[in-house]
């Protein structure tokens, strides 16, 4: 059963609008460019489409019938998940078991955002979903004003700090990386080289996390459309197959902002490694996590590019702030991370930017920041998920 | 106004306590292990049987953190101000602040004891002071 979903299901299409600031446009107008290019990519109609999986809906993004409804589109089968940046990863897999299944041909991955319009959501009064679960999911908890996800990377990163002697200056290397990449990237909405010296000096937003530790607030759209293997074959792009993939984990052992054993919120402490069940993603695609070209995660603060590390086994529990310095995932380095500049400083598509970004790879047409020998790019989470592609 | 946390039928039992000077836990009386949040059955036994009983008031910080940023109008002048998480005596992990304390020395590890703060006249929130060993 491990196989079930090995090379079933291929990413055929990409598109995306501009990344930016306060960009005029809604979020259905940025929608609208970034669903056409990927028609135009893939070479298919609007009419092919007949499922949509939306990760970020309303009021950051937009919903799965408002889509329907303004696009003229006649879907089968639809997929939304709560306003949460964890779910990317769901709603690949579920695109890719729809096709899979047979309930849709051609899945669209859409999200269309506006983090600046509706800033307001991102902690404070306003923030809905800092009431969630009588307390925000990512341990915060307004009554003491304790708001928006940085709270819970924070939290997660202080204890990690205190426990393996790791240093803002470490962690610094992360956020440093990933500017990097994004001065290679012409949709990246950074284009100033990012120093140590400069994000010591930058503000404390909520300590240990410094301003360039925290993702950017932007606007954009990012389209990758989804269809069974045998469709994307015949399709005008060479398939970038979905070959290997595992689901999010959940228990009283997790806490969504920290690796295991780590102690946030009710997790035990203790030894951790990662076992068989947790890197089946790399089984099902039939590859050891050396095969590994390239790591794509959710960054939205610089402490889950640590923990991700740590939770697929690249290194070892509380070795990542070490790990990730000298240029390790830097492009040329060992294991190049987020290779346009992730959410961090390309821009925060939800962390569709990056998923595009697999797909250039994988087509080799990453440009200057091509991985030579791009075989296999793992999309996996602090939290436990992850998608193996492959061309 | 700074938000007030919500009640539910599973956290009104702990609201209450706080009400009377009482941190109150919830134990399951097969298991007899407290847990948080607070739920109807035992996260291990998945039973019913849960007794709320008083706890020490206890525990060290397990993690915390210092605001900078004026995400709340309500919290504005209050910037920086921090945010723990202690681990009480008993086991389970409480998210509260710690008043008394300069955010220097803040620190893991650092005992505390509750103080009982009545934030409007039907409701009272934990939180935490220093405490000698």
């Amino acid at each position: 059963m491990i196989l079930a979903m090995r090379d079933r299901a291929a990413i055929a299409g990409i598109g995306q609008s501009e990344y930016g600031r306060f960009l005029p446009a809604s979020q259905l107008k940025l929608g609208a460019t970034a669903l056409k290019s990927a028609l135009d990519d893939a070479g298919l109609e609007r009419e092919d489409i007949d499922g949509i999986a939306i990760h970020l809906g309303w009021p950051l993004g937009v919903d799965y019938d408002r889509v329907a409804e303004t696009y003229g589109l006649d879907l089968r089968w639809v997929s939304q998940t709560w306003l949460h940046g964890r779910f990317v990863t769901s709603a690949i897999q579920q695109a890719a078991m729809a096709v899979a299944c047979g309930l849709a041909n051609v899945v669209a991955c859409f999200t269309a955002i506006s983090f600046t319009r509706e800033r307001q959501i991102l902690g404070g009064p306003g923030d809905a979903e800092g009431a969630r679960e009588e307390g925000g999911t990512h341990g915060e908890s307004p009554p003491y004003g304790l708001t928006a996800p940085a709270g819970g990377a924070a939290i997660g990163m202080q204890r990690y700090m205190a426990q393996y002697g790791a240093t803002s200056e470490q962690l610094a290397a992360v956020p440093i990386a990933f500017r990097k990449h994004a001065l290679k990237s012409p949709h990246a909405v950074m284009k100033q080289p990012l120093t140590l010296a400069g994000h010591q000096a930058a503000r404390m937003v909520v300590d240990p996390l410094r301003l360039y530790d925290c993702s950017l607030i932007t606007d954009g759209a990012a389209v990758a459309l989804v269809t069974s293997a045998e469709r994307a074959r015949d399709l005008k792009q060479p398939p970038v197959y979905i070959c290997g993939m595992q689901g999010m984990r959940s228990g009283r052992e997790e806490f969504i902002f920290a690796p295991r054993g780590l102690g946030i919120n009710q997790q035990p402490t203790g030894r951790w490694k990662p076992e068989e069940r947790d890197l089946l993603a790399y089984r099902m695609a039939g590859i050891e996590r050396k095969d590994i070209a390239g790591l794509y995660t959710y960054d939205a603060f610089s402490p889950l590019v640590l923990f991700v590390l740590e939770r697929f086994g690249f290194c070892g529990q509380g070795e990542a702030a070490s790990w990730v310095q000298n240029g390790r995932i830097e492009l040329g380095g060992e294991l190049p991370m987020n290779t346009s500049g992730g959410l961090l400083s390309e821009a925060h598509v939800g962390g569709w930017n990056s998923i595009l970004e697999i797909v250039r790879q994988l087509r080799g047409t990453a440009g200057e920041r091509q991985i030579a020998n791009a075989r296999h790019l793992q999309w996996a989470t602090a939290w436990g998920d992850s998608v193996v592609f492959r061309k | 106004m700074k938000p007030l946390p919500r009640l539910t039928p599973d956290n009104e039992p702990f609201y209450k306590g706080l009400r009377e000077r009482r941190l109150l836990l919830p134990y399951c009386m097969d298991c007899g292990k407290p847990h948080l949040p607070p739920g109807p059955v035992c996260p291990w036994c998945f039973t019913e049987h849960i007794e709320w009983r008083p706890a020490s008031g206890r525990g060290r910080i397990s993690t915390w953190t210092v605001v900078h940023k004026a995400w709340f109008p309500a919290f504005a002048a209050d910037i920086p101000y921090n945010v723990v998480q202690v681990e009480l005596d008993e086991g389970p992990r409480l998210t509260a602040n710690v008043i008394g304390l300069p955010n220097e020395r803040l620190a893991i590890g650092l005992p505390v004891t509750i103080d009982f703060d009545d934030v409007t006249t039907e409701l009272t929130m934990p939180r935490f002071r220093p405490r000698n060993e």
